[in-house]
């Protein structure tokens, strides 16, 4: 079941960087337990301009998952974020 | 050990929308109005009404509503805090906008009623400026960037309370401390507000910009010390006409920014980001232009330069190269940010939206920043050398772009 809502949350761009939030390794945590999707996931920095539209991009495209009717989202920054959370595709991306 | 974050922190996206139009729209007007009067440039004629207006509609009309409609934007975010009072800022911005307005016109025009239009500017400015220190008052966010910004807020009210009293100047014929009256409002100005409040705003923004990590402000810590310290110099320095506090006042002003280049140096060495947008490239070039242009200020105050021709041309190089740069490299930024959560904020992860860099026309922006540099690097070959060939086609040029530039930001707005 984690696996599929990570699934989803590919589909969740960073619309700065261009790059999807999970490969950014911005997701710290995602479980679903019956129909309610939890989520406990990062930014890149604390001030990030975009946090309302990320976090409301994540409860919109889990709550388009059938066997998701409730989602929970709890932005954490400690751990904070860094660069050696993303995957190699996000940093061959970056590095250009 | 996590906390979880519950804010919200974006601003009503109608604040610094109008604000950004509207000081995008007051760029062209107040290059088209240096254009029509170029000649007088030529002679380093500065001081004639018709360039006052249009330095007051590029400084007051565009930087001023541009950099307010920013902060709006970027004061929530960098200090995790809402807007004091949302209603608020519209009374603010309505004042603003006519008192700017009326006061440009007027200053150009009827120079002895400006200050019917400064006292609106006044009280616009001080209503923004409560607002703005109420709100970052309320952050427990206490950094670096806190200092920057309200010694930044603090630069400007002492500016406009120097402005209202150069207004009276006018008014009654000229008051006996008029020209270091004169001289400290430009200097809390552009040199105090601006500098700082680009500083405190780059301290954040670059390192977004660039996902840069592992990095420290402790030369951004010795920059503020050193331009504060260099700015309070120079202001006494007009005061008591002392040029060898003149001399000290432009050493630690260039020693500061120095060090602020070293420390953004620092943040760009360590950027994840290889590749970086091209009018965000443009705006790191405008911080090296300004330190270079702190440092030829140190240089002509210790070899006792005192042409005026050769002082005007550095402001107005400090305004263009360091200021304008700056900020029309950020706007680029900013607009489609701001256009892009307005639009497309509520869609994202229930269709495809667009990225921010497909938002704006990178390759356009390219061919404009170029435009910006070569235009103001011919003007001034024109102004060195006084040929007034080169002076027309360089105002063309900088005519032109600014429009464009303009219909660019604009174009954001239909994406």
């Amino acid at each position: 079941m984690t696996n599929y809502i990570i699934n989803g949350l590919y589909d969740v761009i960073d619309p700065e960087l261009g790059i999807n939030i999970v490969d950014l390794g911005l997701i710290y945590e995602a479980t679903c337990e019956g129909n309610k999707a939890y989520v406990k996931m990062t930014l890149t920095t604390p001030g990030c301009p975009l946090h309302d539209s990320i976090v409301n991009g994540v409860k919109e495209r889990l709550l388009q998952l059938e066997e998701v009717n409730d989602v929970q989202v709890d932005l954490v920054f400690d751990p904070a974020w860094n660069p050696s959370l993303m995957s190699e595709k996000a940093k061959m991306t970056l590095f250009g | 050990m996590s906390h979880v974050i519950q804010l919200k922190s974006e601003t009503n996206i109608k604040i610094p929308l109008t604000y950004i139009i509207l000081g995008t729209l007051a760029f062209s007007i107040a290059q088209i109005i240096l254009f029509i009067h170029s000649t007088n440039l030529l002679i380093g004629n500065f001081r004639v009404p018709e360039i006052w207006m249009g330095a007051h509609v590029l400084v007051l009309g565009f930087a001023m509503l541009v950099v307010m409609g920013a902060m709006y934007q970027l004061v929530p975010v960098v200090f995790l805090t809402k807007i004091w009072r949302e209603s608020f800022s519209y009374i603010q911005m309505t004042i603003t906008i006519v008192g700017v307005i009326l006061f440009s016109i007027l200053i150009g025009i009827n120079p002895s009623h400006a200050i019917i239009g400064g006292l609106l500017v006044v009280i616009g400015f001080t209503l923004f400026i409560i607002q703005m220190l109420v709100t970052i008052f309320q952050s427990k966010n206490i950094t670096i960037m806190f200092g920057y910004i309200v010694t930044a807020l603090c630069c400007l009210f002492i500016t406009i309370l120097l402005g209202l009293l150069l207004s009276y100047s006018f008014a009654i014929g000229g008051l006996s401390f008029h020209e270091p009256l004169f001289y400290s409002h430009i200097i809390v100005g552009l040199i105090g507000f601006f500098t700082f409040l680009i500083f405190g705003f780059s301290l954040k923004l670059v390192p977004m910009f660039s996902l840069s990590h592992d990095f420290t402000f402790s030369y951004a810590k010795w920059a503020y010390c050193l331009y504060s310290i260099g700015l309070l110099t120079l202001i006494y320095s007009v005061w008591i006409d002392r040029s060898i506090l003149t001399i000290v006042g432009f050493c630690l002003l260039a020693a500061g920014f120095t060090c602020f280049t070293m420390n953004i140096y620092k943040i760009y060495k360590n950027r994840l980001k290889r590749k970086l947008d091209t009018s965000f490239f443009f705006t790191l070039i405008a911080l090296v232009h300004g330190n270079i242009i702190h440092i030829l200020a140190f240089i002509c105050s210790i070899s006792m330069v005192s042409d005026r021709r050769i002082w005007s041309l550095l402001i107005f190089l400090y305004i263009y190269f360091w200021i304008i740069f700056s900020i029309i490299g950020y706007l680029y930024k900013i607009v489609p940010f701001l256009w892009w959560t307005y639009s497309y904020s509520m869609k994202i992860g229930k269709e495809k939206v667009p990225t921010l860099k497909e938002m704006i026309n990178e390759r356009v922006g390219k061919i404009l920043f170029i435009s910006f540099f070569c235009s103001i690097c011919l003007f001034v070959l024109s102004y060195l050398i006084g040929n007034q060939f080169i002076l027309i086609i360089s105002q063309v040029i900088l005519t032109i772009t600014t429009i464009v530039y303009t219909l660019s930001i604009l174009h954001v707005l239909q994406k």
